[in-house]
């Protein structure tokens, strides 16, 4: 029996009369990588954003760690690390002190803020920057640097949104080896992404997103099964086949 | 409330960092001072010219332009007769010293002597004062005559010889200027310019709701960068961050105001340490209002550029409004619609403390208005406030 860690239902959420998320439902196991896809538009970072109590639905039912969203969302953001779609650094300061304030405000002390920072610097291919403002870094640099902030504190469950979009495929592949780290070290991941065949090679299970409404959910291999040999077709194939559209339209 | 605590923390971090905002915040209000002290200037003691006619050339005459020389502020300026004429038929100068031909003769004789102010009118403020520390030094002058004469006729017929008289005499005379019967000594008590004293106040005001207009602005473009979000999914509450920034926006004003504050302490001494420390309080009390209103400012303002147009509009009004630049008459229409600037309470306060040397008992109204709108406004400004639009 797998434990469900995130349990969302019937979420909705509308900006003004627009539908951007229109009666989402869908549950993460403990410890693996899920992956919510969709075109842009589709509703992906406003889940994201109810899901880590910054945005508060229009309706439905959020539970993660056991903890619902309603009453104890101080529980939830201490077992929370994002790392969202826009870099969020600040660019005055360096990569360390970037980390290390983020990490206080994950609950560590100073020393092992900046342990943890180091760390993850390290992890990321980015000791060397450690003292470097952000502001001279590269776009990928920047982004490792926006993934790296969303672990400190050794959060149970990451957000990823988008953590790859506009970067080199160094720094991409820098990325994904990272994520699958972190998995081994127990993480449950909810990974957003427009490309499809990212979301084939990280996620265990996907939910295909469009209009604000899951549309699909399954192993990626299970999706591709419904349209032909899974080796053969891609998801990008079947989304086409869903919705009718291109991702890419 | 640790949390809060680095939130400020990292605030002033920021503002340090940002070298515009710091030279504006910091280095403009130096600048302002440097340059109310260029026009009010330290000048603390009488300084004039004394435009001197010397028809005599004889020894008196000159030991009288040298202790006129000597007198402290006095500078001499030494003119033929035509030239003197020249200058006071253009208003040039309005009071010349003339020392007649026959001055120091008819003195070496025992006789009298006369000295003469040619002026225009009265001769002027300036030419008053010089007139009186020319008689002043004349008087000194008489009385060594007076001592030298009442000595000579006390030994008189006791073979005394007269340049003995006049050594010991001098050497005597010499003393008592050294050691005076009464001294007059000069001791700085405070304020020179009334000047800065009214303006002080005002300008001390305006940068500090000037850096948190800024401030209001540091807010919106947080939220840009996305750090405001970011900081939401932290353990960190929404109370917690509002208090911080609350702080950092608060220390920001109250560290400018102790730079300008603590530079005219020094330099125009126009402070005691009480009324510094009151003057800080006020400050404080205006800074944490202002701070408040600021953060409403965030929370409302959707972009960068609507929060400057907000600060400057909002500042803009508040220092018109506030008296800054010039005192408003007490029943006039101005006097009333000031009353909704909180900078003219601050403003009156300070300028009670630093004029009049008032105590908190003296400025309960202004301080009980100034904390009033602070508790209000903080209040006020919790409720408002959104870290994200849309958001808790
Ligand atoms: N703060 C907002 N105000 C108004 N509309 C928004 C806001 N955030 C998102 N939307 C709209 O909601 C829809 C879903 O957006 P989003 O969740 O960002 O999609 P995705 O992350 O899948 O690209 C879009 O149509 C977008 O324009
Ligand atoms: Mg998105």
């Amino acid at each position: 029996m797998v434990e469900e860690f995130v349990v969302v239902s019937d979420l909705q959420k509308s900006f003004n009369e627009h539908k951007a998320v229109d009666g989402v439902s869908f549950s993460v196991h403990k410890g693996e990588i899920f992956g919510l896809l969709g075109p842009n538009g589709a509703g992906k970072t406003t889940t994201i954003r109810m899901l880590s109590t910054v945005l508060v639905a229009d309706g439905g039912e959020i539970t993660i760690g056991g903890h619902s969203m309603q009453r104890e969302s101080a529980a939830i953001r201490s077992i929370i690390g994002v790392c969202p779609q826009e870099l969020a650094l600040y660019d005055d300061l360096s990569a360390l002190d970037n980390m290390v304030f983020f990490g206080r405000m994950a609950g560590m002390t100073g020393l092992e803020a900046k342990e943890q920072a180091m760390a993850n610097l390290k992890l990321m291919g980015l000791v060397d920057r450690a003292k470097g403002k952000v502001a001279k870094f590269s776009g990928g640099m920047k982004r490792r640097i926006n993934l790296a902030i969303a672990l400190m504190g050794n959060p149970q469950l990451v957000f990823l949104d988008e953590p790859t979009v506009g970067i080199d495929p160094q720094s991409r592949n820098h990325i994904y080896e990272n994520i699958l780290g972190l998995q081994k070290k127990g993480m449950t991941i909810l990974y957003t992404t427009h490309y499809m065949e990212e979301a084939d090679r990280l996620c265990n299970r996907v939910a295909i997103m469009d209009g604000g409404k899951i549309i699909a959910m399954d192993t990626p291999h299970q999706l591709k099964s419904q349209i032909g040999p899974p080796e053969k077709v891609t998801l990008e194939e079947v989304f086409l086949r869903l919705t009718g559209r291109s991702l890419r339209d | 409330m640790k949390r809060a605590l680095y939130i400020t923390l990292n605030e002033v971090r920021l503002y340090l960092q940002d070298k515009g905002d710091l030279a504006f915040s910091l280095l403009l209000p130096i600048v302002t001072f440097a340059l109310i002290y260029g026009a009010f200037g330290g000048r603390t003691l009488f300084e004039a010219t004394a435009r001197v006619v010397d028809e005599d050339g004889g020894a008196y005459a000159t030991a009288l332009v040298q202790r006129l020389d000597a007198a402290d502020g006095i500078s001499i300026e030494t003119l033929t007769s035509s030239q003197a004429e020249d200058k006071l038929d253009r208003s040039d100068v309005l009071l010349v010293l003339y020392i007649p031909a026959g001055f120091s003769e008819s003195l070496l004789s025992g006789g009298k002597s006369q000295l003469v102010f040619k002026q225009r009118g009265n001769g002027g403020q300036e030419g008053q004062i010089l007139a009186s520390i020319v008689r002043g030094v004349a008087e000194d002058m008489n009385q060594e005559f007076q001592v030298r004469a009442d000595v000579a006729q006390n030994v008189e017929g006791k073979g005394v010889p007269e340049e003995r008289i006049g050594v010991a005499v001098e050497k005597y005379l010499e003393e008592e200027r050294q050691q005076p019967f009464v001294g007059v000594a000069e001791e700085l008590v405070g304020g020179s310019a009334d000047v800065i004293n009214q303006y002080l106040p005002g300008i001390v005001t305006m940068y500090v709701l000037f850096a948190l207009s800024l401030s209001a602005r540091v807010i919106v473009e947080e939220r840009r960068k996305g750090t405001l979000e970011r900081l939401l999914t932290t353990r960190l509450s929404t109370g917690e961050l509002f208090f911080g920034k609350f702080l950092a926006a608060v220390a920001r004003g109250f560290v400018q105001t102790l730079i300008l504050l603590g530079l005219s302490y020094a330099v125009f001494q126009m402070f005691t340490p009480l009324t510094f420390l009151e003057s800080l309080l006020i400050i404080l009390i205006f800074t944490a209002a202002c701070s408040a209103l600021g953060l409403i400012v965030a929370s409302i303002a959707r972009s960068e550029d609507a929060a400057n147009w907000i600060g400057v509009v909002f500042t803009m009004f508040m220092v018109m409004l506030g008296g800054t630049f010039f005192q408003v008459t007490e029943d006039s229409i101005l006097h009333t619609m000031g009353r909704v600037s909180i900078n003219t309470y601050a403003n009156d306060a300070l300028r009670k403390v630093i004029a009049e040397g008032a105590s908190l008992g003296d400025i309960t109204i202004p301080l009980v208005v100034l904390g009033g709108v602070a508790v209000v406004g903080l209040i006020i400004s919790r409720l408002v406030f959104r870290a994200v639009p849309g958001g808790k």
